[in-house]
């Protein structure tokens, strides 16, 4: 999808989600649902298969959030972007929902990429961190990724501050070679 | 014996002369005065052909030794052109093979200069080559050894590092990015 299509498919969720008072749960929630639709290959498979009716998509997600306390606005709006075939774009639209909700907060997105999952005190401390860094407060959206290897690596807009394993291997590499 | 035959032989016939040797004073004159006439006639008539045929004979003789002379004078003068001829050739075979020889040197000295420059160039090119070959060779073991040693770097990182180890870099990253400013 279009930088375009994925921004104005975001700009009404995020406009729907901020009506309804939610988009804060909103975003959290698409966060959750897009990083286990990037993580689990059969979840791809069936979201994204096009050959698959639209209301068995949209079921699936259901059944994906049920027992999860999502709130209903969230699953409605999950079930609108998977039952027109965008499962794909599923991570490019919370990630800009995620944009719309900090920006509507006066905030920026931190995303922040580890080895390992964060606990709560962690994120709250390394939003805090961050938002000293970068003077501006955030909200933190964590993707678990083993490529990293350890540490963490944040991008705040521009602003990149990077710890990890990862890096320091590819510098001594670089230095190897 | 014999003359005295003859006398008697004579006594007998009146053609007989009085000496057995000498013809009758008459026939000896008519004899003469006909043996001038016709000697007369003979150098009159006769003469000037002979004459004629002598110097016939003789302008032939003449023409032809005119001619031996004129022969001899040809054959010295084409034995000189022979010999000129023979002494031309000798001095154009000495400098056909004075400007062999010197062409013969001169390609001899220009192939060898090539063969040496060619020589030069293939010693220049297989050193080059064999300076390439071992940078090459320097730079992919080099590389190779590059690419083991990160390869070992990072499996051995991978193996020291364990949750515990990420939990603390994490830690080590929040503190750091909050001591920044």
């Amino acid at each position: 999808m279009s930088d375009a299509r994925t921004s104005a498919w975001a700009r009404a969720l995020s406009a729907i989600a901020d009506a309804e008072g939610v988009l804060g749960r909103v975003d959290a929630e698409f966060a959750a649902v897009a990083a286990a639709y990037e993580s689990n290959e059969q979840l791809r498979s069936t979201l994204g298969d096009q050959a698959i009716p639209a209301e068995r998509r949209q079921a699936v997600v259901e059944q994906l959030l049920a027992g999860k306390g999502a709130h209903p606005v969230t699953a409605q709006l999950l079930g609108l972007v998977v039952g027109a075939g965008r499962a794909r774009d599923l991570a490019a639209i919370a990630s800009a929902i995620g944009q719309d909700a900090a920006s509507s907060q006066g905030r920026a997105v931190a995303e922040v990429r580890s080895a390992v999952a964060l606990s709560e005190d962690q994120q709250r401390r390394l939003g805090d961190a961050l938002a000293k860094a970068v003077g501006t407060p955030v909200n933190i959206r964590v993707i678990v990724d083993p490529s990293v290897v350890g540490g963490l690596v944040a991008t705040v807009g521009d602003t990149v501050i990077d710890g990890t394993v990862r890096t320091n291997l590819d510098r001594v590499k670089a230095r190897l070679s | 014996m014999m003359h005295r035959l003859a006398a008697l032989v004579a006594e007998g016939d009146p053609t007989q002369t009085h000496h057995w040797l000498w013809p009758e004073t008459a026939e000896i004159i008519y004899g003469g005065i006909a043996s001038v006439l016709v000697f007369s006639l003979l150098v009159k008539v006769a003469g000037p052909l002979a004459k004629k045929a002598f110097a016939d004979r003789t302008a032939r003789v003449q023409g032809e030794m005119d001619n031996a002379a004129a022969a001899l004078d040809k054959a010295t003068q084409e034995a000189a052109r022979i010999r000129s001829a023979l002494g031309n050739v000798d001095a154009e075979r000495s400098r056909l093979f004075a400007e062999a020889d010197s062409q013969a040197a001169a390609v001899l000295a220009d192939g060898r200069a090539r063969i040496e420059a060619e020589a030069a160039d293939l010693v220049a090119k297989a050193e080059a080559d064999i300076a390439a070959a071992a940078g090459r060779v320097n730079e992919e073991l080099k590389s190779e050894i590059a690419r083991l040693s990160a390869l070992a770097v990072e499996r051995v990182v991978r193996s020291t590092v364990d949750d515990s180890a990420r939990q603390a870099m994490v830690e080590d990253f929040i503190n750091k990015v909050g001591a920044a400013r």
